[in-house]
């Protein structure tokens, strides 16, 4: 569902992306790992297509992202850190708004049940977005993906902010998004929850993807590790 | 897409406090100038019925006068309130409202409102035009400034852009949502002043097709604004720099251009001074016959040329009262002097009006106060046309009384009287100001500016949002 082939990114002398190449099956959820300015939100402006590669290829269910941009959109939506919503008005109104930008006429009842999906309380269902909380906003997020029908779900540090709860409610839906076939790339600086959710684990640094696992294969323990001495190369060589 | 981001941006602009606010208040400013405007219109041409009824009564009992006694005593030619006045009451207020005909003498219309007020009326007055044409613009401001920077600023462009948006329909709901209401406002007002101005059947002269032209001007108007509003909006990152710039556009747009152009006008192609003027036309009027100086070199070369004409040796040999046919010839000088120095300064006018549309450029306010003034003939234009019938009224009575002088008396008697009934005999004056049609025809310029303001401004303003 998701593929880059040798996907680079520079501004100027300076490589925010190098050859990145990563395959993401349906059912996989891919979680990167790494530092700030490691690489992980540039991967996934460029599979939204917001910016263009410097060079290499990214491919959304089979399309090339930058000569299918719209259609590319089709397939995948998008979860930020700070997902934003519009503050006056409800979640149902929000949900039907950016559903409708992306093409799905949906009745009440199936907002309802989308909202529901999502985990959101039905009390909040009519509630202004002004008065939710972080982890709220992200599972109108959720709704919105679920809606769209997406097949592709990019997530950038999605659970970033929330507390344990919330954050382990957003794991449990990103499960159940998986047995429907979503592939799913989520940036995050979070080991615990990538152990937890991801089927796939990649450690980027510096614009590279430097080391990658099948999570089943490792503990966490192992994975901290890993994860560390990747970082530590760095000040051991600075 | 179009109709879900209206239907979206409408839920939030109703829900936002700050304009419902706004929106009350020039609800509110509307309603109290349209009310001012509509008493102000009603006393004025009360006022206006009164005077002409009057004036025409003393003038139809004069009794038994020389008539070139009643040419100097002369009458007025009134101006009555246009109903669309109450909308856009433009120069009326300083172009005055009556013009004392007289014999030799054309006079310049007096009593203007502004004279009967103290230096407190440099204040300004609370007109619809004003709100019409300078606090519409400020909502329109206030409403959009923020459309397109908030969607950056809460991060929800980020979203939509993922979705796969159309951006063209997403303006284009945007652009519907900040029209609506404003098209709401001004339709009711319109329609409010429409009801109010044809129940005041005494002054019977409305009519709907010049309402709702200058209904379109200002449909227009509020487009090409919406569309700076919502251009700048796309084009900048912060809301704040947003505002800032569309508050300065509103200033050199609305404020700043119209007095640059004024000022501009002005120095290019100043008008005389009254005096200058007064002088002028009295050194001309010196250069021809007076027909009230029987012995100037033009007195005696017209009696020759009567003389020869009718071949007869005395002037009492004459069919008519040669006294009075000097006066007349002495009218006929007297009324080129003044329409040749009159055209001048019409010509000067008409310069002026040309810096103003070429301003037009920097403004879409110019274009648009002369088309709304003129369509409620309150411009100087309508003032010109109304003062130049008033003349061509003044030339026709005056012929009217000299003929009736020179074909009822013998040359040297100025103690002849016409009889009472004579009056009654001289047409009122009667003016009727220019058809709609003509009035958009000497407008082309005017409604051509608009017409590439608006579709430059909404072409600026798609290309813009396609790059979003």
């Amino acid at each position: 569902m998701i593929i880059t082939n040798n996907l680079s990114k520079r501004y100027g002398d300076q490589t925010a992306l190098e050859n990145l190449n990563l395959n993401i099956k349906e059912g996989d959820i891919y979680c990167l790992l790494g530092a700030n300015g490691a690489g992980k939100t540039t991967t996934i402006n460029l599979l939204l297509g917001f910016i263009e590669p410097s060079s290499g290829s990214a491919f959304i269910n089979q399309l090339s992202v930058h000569e299918n941009l719209k259609a590319t959109k089709r397939f995948l939506a998008y979860i930020p850190e700070n997902l934003m919503l519009y503050p006056s008005l409800s979640a149902m109104e929000n949900l039907e708004y950016f559903s409708g930008i992306a093409g799905k006429k949906l009745s009440s009842q199936q907002l309802k049940d989308f909202l529901e999906e999502a985990g959101l309380q039905s009390e909040a269902f009519q509630k202004r977005i002004s008065n939710f909380s972080k982890g709220m906003r992200q599972k109108v997020g959720i709704a919105i993906a679920l809606a769209k029908d997406a097949k592709v779900l990019l997530l950038d540090e999605p659970t970033s902010g929330l507390d344990p709860k919330a954050s382990n409610e957003f794991g449990l839906l990103l499960q159940k998004l998986r047995t429907k076939g979503v592939a799913t790339l989520m940036a995050t600086h979070d080991l615990f929850r990538a152990k937890e959710v991801a089927t796939h684990i990649g450690i980027m640094k510096d614009g590279q993807l430097k080391q990658q696992f099948v999570t089943k294969d490792l503990s966490l323990q192992q994975l901290e590790e890993a994860y560390l001495n990747t970082m530590k190369y760095k000040e051991l060589a600075s | 897409m179009i109709a879900k981001t209206f239907l979206k941006e409408t839920k939030e602009l109703l829900r936002d406090g700050r304009v419902r606010i706004a929106v009350a208040i020039v609800f509110l400013l509307l309603g109290a100038a349209t009310w001012i405007s509509a008493r102000q219109y009603k006393n004025v041409n009360e006022q206006y019925v009164a005077a002409k009824k009057a004036e025409r009564s003393i003038w139809d009992n004069q009794g038994e006068k020389n008539p070139h006694s009643a040419a100097h005593y002369g009458t007025y030619a009134f101006k009555p309130k246009y109903p669309l006045s109450l909308l856009d009451q433009g120069v009326d207020k300083y172009a005055g409202t009556s013009i004392f005909l007289e014999a030799h003498k054309r006079n310049e219309a007096q009593f203007s409102a502004a004279t009967d007020q103290t230096g407190l009326a440099r204040f300004g007055d609370l007109t619809p035009d004003f709100v019409l044409l300078f606090i519409i613009p400020l909502l329109i401001i206030l409403l959009g400034y923020n459309s397109f920077t908030k969607e950056r600023e809460m991060g929800t462009l980020t979203l939509l852009k993922s979705q796969g948006f159309s951006s063209w329909k997403w303006m284009l709901g945007k652009w519907m949502a900040l029209f609506l209401p404003i098209l709401l406002m001004a339709t009711a007002l319109f329609l409010v002043a429409g009801v109010v101005l044809s129940n005041l059947k005494d002054f019977g002269v409305f009519n709907w097709g010049s309402l709702f032209a200058m209904y379109l001007v200002f449909v227009v108007y509020y487009g090409i604004f919406i569309n700076i509003v919502l251009l700048i909006s796309a084009r900048t990152k912060k809301s704040g720099i947003s505002l800032v710039v569309s508050l300065c556009v509103w200033i050199i747009a609305c404020l700043g251009a119209p007095k640059a152009a004024s000022n501009i006008a002005e120095s290019k192609h100043p008008y005389p001074t009254r005096q200058e003027f007064a002088a002028n036309v009295l050194k001309d009027k010196k250069e021809g016959l007076d027909g009230h100086n029987p012995w100037s070199k033009e007195a005696k070369l017209l009696e020759q040329e009567v003389l020869l004409e009718y071949g007869v040796d005395s002037l009492h040999q004459l069919p008519f009262n040669f006294d009075a046919y000097r006066m007349q010839k002495g009218e006929e000088h007297e009324a080129e002097v003044y329409f040749k120095h009159y055209n001048y300064l019409k010509d000067q006018y008409s310069n002026q009006s040309k810096v103003y549309k070429s301003l037009a450029a920097i403004s879409p306010y110019l274009p648009t106060r002369f088309l709304s003034m003129s369509i409620a003939h309150t411009d100087y234009s309508t003032h010109w046309d109304f003062a130049d019938a008033a003349e061509e009224y003044r030339i026709a009575t005056q012929k009217f009384l000299n003929g009736n002088f020179a074909e009822n008396s013998e040359y040297g008697n100025w103690g002849y009287r016409a009889e009472a009934g004579f009056w009654k005999n001289l047409p009122a004056f009667d003016y009727n100001p220019p058809e709609l049609n003509s009035t958009l025809a000497r407008n082309s310029s005017n409604l051509w500016l608009m017409g590439i303001w608006l579709i430059t401004s909404f072409g600026l303003l798609f290309l813009s949002t396609k790059t979003i």
